[in-house]
């Protein structure tokens, strides 16, 4: 079995670590050897996007990709998203919209919709459910995580 | 997931050569998100993971008014979905592009890997098909190129020999007065493989065919076209009749799959509806297909 040498950014922070087996995933690599329990092991098998994270700014399920595949890229798991003590605006309008109940499948929807709102910062309700397609929760129905990212992303706009 | 080795080459003969050395013990690896899920429901337990990622001259989307367009096989959903030549020159595999699967898998699985798993239940081939896609194959011996209908040979099987590797797809320009639909039918919302599409590539003059192919995926083994239905459409001037006697043609001529998500009657009959909103948006014809004979579910 061969390891290797795993050099990437996680959270804006060089990490560096020796000899991980080729065959580690990348959501075990980040719980496990960075212990960044906040990506959230749920279906594994690529349906629940409770583990996704992003690489390179673009939002990806860590269930289904190698650690060897972020060897010199830039990962942001939900750890990164707050300023120290500040939160993020999408964490922020999830607490106060109710956009989570449980709250196992938050870290991914957070991380996907903080993509999102990237390249589309004003979508439509429809397109906030298009672009979340890859997350389930099984709480909320989803209705207050859609009104939770809206409300994120009027906040955003308004540069706060 | 078992253990394996995994084998990084810069080269597509090399990658070869590394594959005809390990045979079955082997699987190239592009974007994962297939070979991921096979691998730790131990239906695949590879020794060994060839990774594609290094090969340079499998990446990138190029154009060229008398080629058409390259895509290197390991460009991803979302390159093809974002890229502005394809957006610009096939409208519509840019927007099958951005319907497959969901953000994450986008982002992650490729087109290369995609038709060489060779599972119809997926958006590519079809589309492609529509388009009159071919496929280079390379290995240490060299290169050929095939049409994708050609490539596509059954259920997850496809014509790649056991050295060989997908490097490029090509799809020849389109003519003046071309366009494309590409439609999918999900059970539901949730789904993220589609149940049925339908593909429709059509060379017309306000509501005459010229020339159309057109091609079911998802619920056929493999993506097929339906050459019964091209004759049918190329020459005809089109209205909600020909539609539906069209879509009726598709219909009869598919050898529906039947699993879990949908017996073969449903799915020749959601094939029905699908290929007659296909036609019919590609025409500007206003129909309703839930009112065709024979599609009532």
């Amino acid at each position: 079995m061969s390891e290797h040498h795993i050099e990437c950014i996680v959270n804006g922070e060089a990490v560096s670590v020796q000899r991980v087996p080729a065959r580690r995933l990348l959501s075990d690599f980040l719980r496990d050897d960075l212990h960044l329990t906040g990506t959230k092991r749920g279906c594994e098998t690529g349906i629940c996007g409770a583990c996704s994270v992003r690489v390179d700014g673009e939002v990806v399920k860590s269930c289904l990709m190698l650690a060897v595949q972020v060897r010199g890229r830039a990962v942001q798991t939900v750890e990164g998203l707050a300023q120290g003590d500040q939160l993020h605006p999408l964490q922020d309008s999830f607490m106060q919209c109710g956009g989570l109940q449980c709250g196992y499948c938050t870290p991914g929807f957070l991380m996907a919709a903080c993509a999102m709102l990237e390249t589309d910062p004003n979508p439509s309700a429809e397109a906030v459910r298009h672009g979340l397609n890859g997350n389930l929760c099984r709480c909320t129905g989803y209705t207050q995580i859609v009104e939770s990212v809206l409300d994120a992303a009027e906040k955003m706009r308004h540069g706060n | 997931m078992r253990e394996f080795d995994l084998l990084e080459p810069a080269t597509v003969a090399e990658a070869s050569r590394m594959l005809a050395a390990l045979g079955d013990d082997a699987r190239f690896f592009a974007g994962g998100t297939a070979l991921m899920l096979g691998m730790r429901q131990r239906m695949l337990a590879p020794t060994h993971l060839v990774s594609l990622a290094g090969i340079e001259a499998m990446r990138g989307i190029t154009f060229d008014a008398v080629q058409g367009l390259r895509i290197g096989a390991l460009a991803r959903h979302a390159d093809v979905a974002a890229s502005p030549l394809v957006r610009r020159h096939f409208p519509v595999l840019a927007s099958m592009a951005a319907r497959v699967a969901n953000p994450q898998v986008r982002n992650q699985g490729t087109v290369g890997g995609n038709l060489c798993y060779g599972d119809p239940s997926t958006d590519p081939p079809g589309c492609l098909l529509a388009l009159d896609a071919r496929v280079v194959l390379g290995s240490a011996r060299g290169e050929r190129e095939l049409p994708l209908e050609a490539f596509l040979v059954d259920f997850f099987q496809t014509a790649l020999e056991p050295d060989e590797l997908l490097v490029e797809i090509r799809v020849p320009p389109m003519a003046t007065g071309s366009a494309g639909v590409y439609t999918r039918f999900l059970r539901t919302a949730a789904e993220h493989r589609p149940l049925a599409s339908v593909a429709l590539v059509a060379r017309r003059d306000g509501l005459l065919c010229r020339e159309a192919r057109i091609a079911v995926g998802a619920s056929t083994p493999v993506a097929t076209r339906v050459r019964r239905a091209e004759a049918f459409l190329e020459g005809r001037s089109m209205n909600a009749d020909a539609v539906r006697e069209a879509a009726a043609i598709v219909a009869a001529d598919i050898d529906p799959v039947a699993d879990a998500r949908g017996d073969g009657a449903f799915r020749r009959r959601m094939v029905q509806v699908v290929a007659g909103r296909t036609i019919a948006e590609l025409f500007g014809i206003d129909i309703d297909m839930e009112d065709t004979e024979g599609a009532r579910a």
